[in-house]
């Protein structure tokens, strides 16, 4: 009898052991999301290559950032003002040329800019789908946009993207981008 | 201390040297001319300036000029005539001594600062020439800032009356209207289409009942599609039932092309905008660079080309004209030029020569403001057409040039017009802050049968009207003044 009870104990302890082991190891999406940053992928168009990142960690694990200053913009008044504006210069062609529109978008801001932003669905070769963010936000009359792919929750990796996109370091580049330097 | 005084005696002579007075303009100073010369001048109450039109109205020559929306510091310029703050819209200037243009009437636009009001865009037909028009009228097209388009009667023209309106927008830009048969190609942003700027295309022949023709623009622009939208629309010209084409240019600084259509297809296949609906009319389409777009893409066909007259085939070349619209201050992109194209063989079109302003001429970097192309002329009266065009540079004025071997234009006059107290500043960021500077901006230029040269700037310096002299008159077939 004792030793039945010695070998429960020693299995309840080794189960929550087990448990506490792993809880120890981070899933994915507990751990923070890093942005490392990789080379610009896409060739030379009309405005100059922004930044490209990719997640590790997190809940936007794998997804890739692309962000870059579109400096002069007609609308410097109303500013990205619709969802069409979004499509038109969010960048979501430089990943895909055919996308589709999720759902309608929603205002964004990122310190005083303010913008939009759209979940997309990216009609890849082979009938792949992936999930790609387009943001647009304005400063007067120049554009800060930033595009983002991955296969992971959207909405996860938009929440991720902004929230790097709202760190001290990006608002700074950002910035500095859209004054030209 | 002798280094200091050689210091000084250097910094002295520097300023005083034309390079350095080349980097700034300032008030009082006298304009920089070449072959042009300034004939007469009007402040058109320090409004931002788009688009002039002359136009020939019984014994009299009027200029038509739509301007931009106000500025952040003078929203609503007063009006001295009225007393009135009135947003920018039209200027009606009589210009027929164009040694003393009188102003005549300013007609409102819609309320805004820029580009979102105003009235920037004016053609001007007379009911005569429309096919139902009533022949004692003389209509004015213009847009209503970004809102609508309208039609004046300004047979009197210190006293337009109001015909018709076109709304619903949310955009217009720089439309085309043909005088003979009343087919309007007009810049519209129709709400339901994905770009800003497509084409809705009307039977304005009786101005009083505008007749819906179709909507027109690339495959992707249209309502439902998906993908990447292709850049938008800025202007189309029409060379009317008998050259049955349609040139028409998008982009303003990127992504531009020329794009060649079937103007009789056009006007009569199928209406639905599906995207074979919207291919069918179209013969090719020329893109260009992704650095450059194309603001005016003026045609300019069946032009005899003196070094190919003993050639076999291709005597002649049809051309068009295609200008870049620069936007960033101080040089702060990818030079905005023109550019020629070659488009004999309509489905194979291609460039075969270019022009831009040489920086180094004026340090047009460093003046302030734009610096780049916007616009040339769009009148194809004899006195100018395929013999010489005249380009808005920004800060570098209006810009003549001989273009008739279109494999190498030539620049033959400039004028660059004095900065005034009007003028407005144009700033860039600097860390921290801004940096502005005065400099003109010369935005866009017409011509009239007279052969005067009418200039306006985008930063509220006015109207100039110039005319040739020297080298340049004589390339254009004028008799010397």
């Amino acid at each position: 009898m004792r030793r039945a009870v010695a070998i429960a104990l020693a299995a309840v302890a080794l189960g929550a052991s087990a448990v506490g082991a792993y809880r120890l190891v981070p899933s994915p999406a507990a751990s923070p999301a890093h942005w490392r940053e990789i080379a610009w992928p896409f060739p030379r168009d009309g405005w100059p290559a922004g930044r490209a990142f990719r997640c590790e960690g997190g809940a936007c694990d794998g997804a890739e950032l692309y962000v870059r200053a579109k400096r002069g913009f007609c609308n410097c008044d109303s500013g990205v003002a619709d969802d069409d504006e979004v499509d038109r210069v969010a960048d979501i062609d430089l990943i895909a040329p055919r996308f589709a529109a999720m759902a309608p978008g929603e205002a964004v801001a990122l310190g005083r800019m303010r913008g939009r932003a759209r979940r997309y669905d990216l009609a890849r070769s082979g009938g792949v789908s992936q999930g790609a963010i387009g943001i647009a936000i304005s400063r007067r009359c120049d554009l800060f946009v930033a595009a983002a792919q991955g296969t992971g929750d959207a909405s996860a990796m938009q929440h991720a993207a902004l929230a790097f996109l709202d760190t001290q370091e990006m608002k700074t580049w950002a910035t500095a981008a859209l004054d030209g330097y | 201390m002798f280094r200091c005084v050689l210091t000084a005696a250097a910094l002295v002579l520097f300023a005083g040297s034309p390079v350095v007075h080349a980097q700034k303009q300032t008030i009082g100073a006298p304009p920089e001319a070449s072959n042009m010369k300034l004939v007469g001048t009007n402040d058109l109450q320090a409004r931002s300036a788009y688009q002039p039109t002359i136009h020939h109205q019984g014994d009299r020559w009027i200029a038509y000029i739509g301007h931009h929306g106000g500025t952040d510091n003078v929203p609503a310029p007063v009006n001295p005539m009225t007393g009135n703050a009135e947003p920018n819209g039209t200027s009606i200037v009589d210009v027929t001594d164009p040694a003393h243009p009188k102003y005549l009437r300013h007609l409102p636009g819609q309320e805004g600062k820029y580009e979102s009001g105003g009235a920037q865009m004016v053609r001007v037909c007379d009911g005569r020439t429309l096919p139902k028009g009533d022949p004692n009228a003389v209509y004015m097209l213009r847009t209503f800032g970004s809102e609508a388009h309208e039609i004046w009667n300004v047979a009197d023209p210190a006293n337009p009356a109001l015909i018709t309106r076109i709304g619903g927008l949310k955009d217009t830009h720089k439309s085309w209207w043909e005088c003979d048969t009343g087919i309007a190609f007009l810049v519209s942003g129709a709400p339901d289409w994905r770009t800003r700027r497509m084409t809705q295309i009307y039977d304005l022949s009786d101005p009083a009942h505008p007749q819906k023709i179709r909507d027109f623009g690339l495959p992707g622009q249209e309502p439902g599609s998906t993908g990447a939208v292709p850049t938008e629309l800025h202007g189309p010209i029409s060379t009317g039932p008998a050259g049955n084409r349609v040139y028409f240019g998008y982009g303003t600084n990127k992504g531009g092309i020329l794009q060649i259509v079937d103007r009789e297809k056009l006007l009569t296949g199928a209406k639905e905008p599906t995207p074979d609906n919207l291919r069918f009319p179209e013969i090719s389409r020329l893109p260009m660079s992704a650095f450059n777009g194309a603001h005016t893409t003026f045609p300019m066909l069946d032009m005899p080309i003196a070094e190919f007259a003993e050639d076999k085939d291709g005597k002649t070349r049809d051309i068009v004209m295609i200008v870049d619209e620069a936007i960033l201050n101080e040089c702060g992109e990818a030079r905005q030029m023109v550019w020629f194209a070659d488009v004999t063989t309509e489905t194979r079109p291609m460039m075969i020569s270019s022009y831009t302003v040489p920086e180094a001429s004026g340090q047009f970097c460093q003046r302030g403001g734009r610096f780049g192309s916007h616009s040339s002329n769009e009148s194809m009266a004899p006195v100018y057409y395929r013999k010489m065009a005249f380009i808005a540079f920004f800060n570098a004025g209006v810009r003549a040039l001989d273009i008739r071997d279109p494999y190498r234009p030539k620049e033959v006059g400039y004028f660059i017009p004095a900065i005034t107290s009007a003028t407005d500043k144009r700033c860039i960021p600097v860390e921290g802050g801004e940096r502005c500077k005065v400099a003109i901006q010369t935005n866009n230029v017409e011509t009239d049968e007279r052969g005067y040269i009418y200039i306006v700037d985008r930063a509220n310096t006015g109207l100039h009207i110039l005319e040739l002299t020297g080298a340049a008159r004589a390339a254009a077939g004028l008799p010397k003044n």
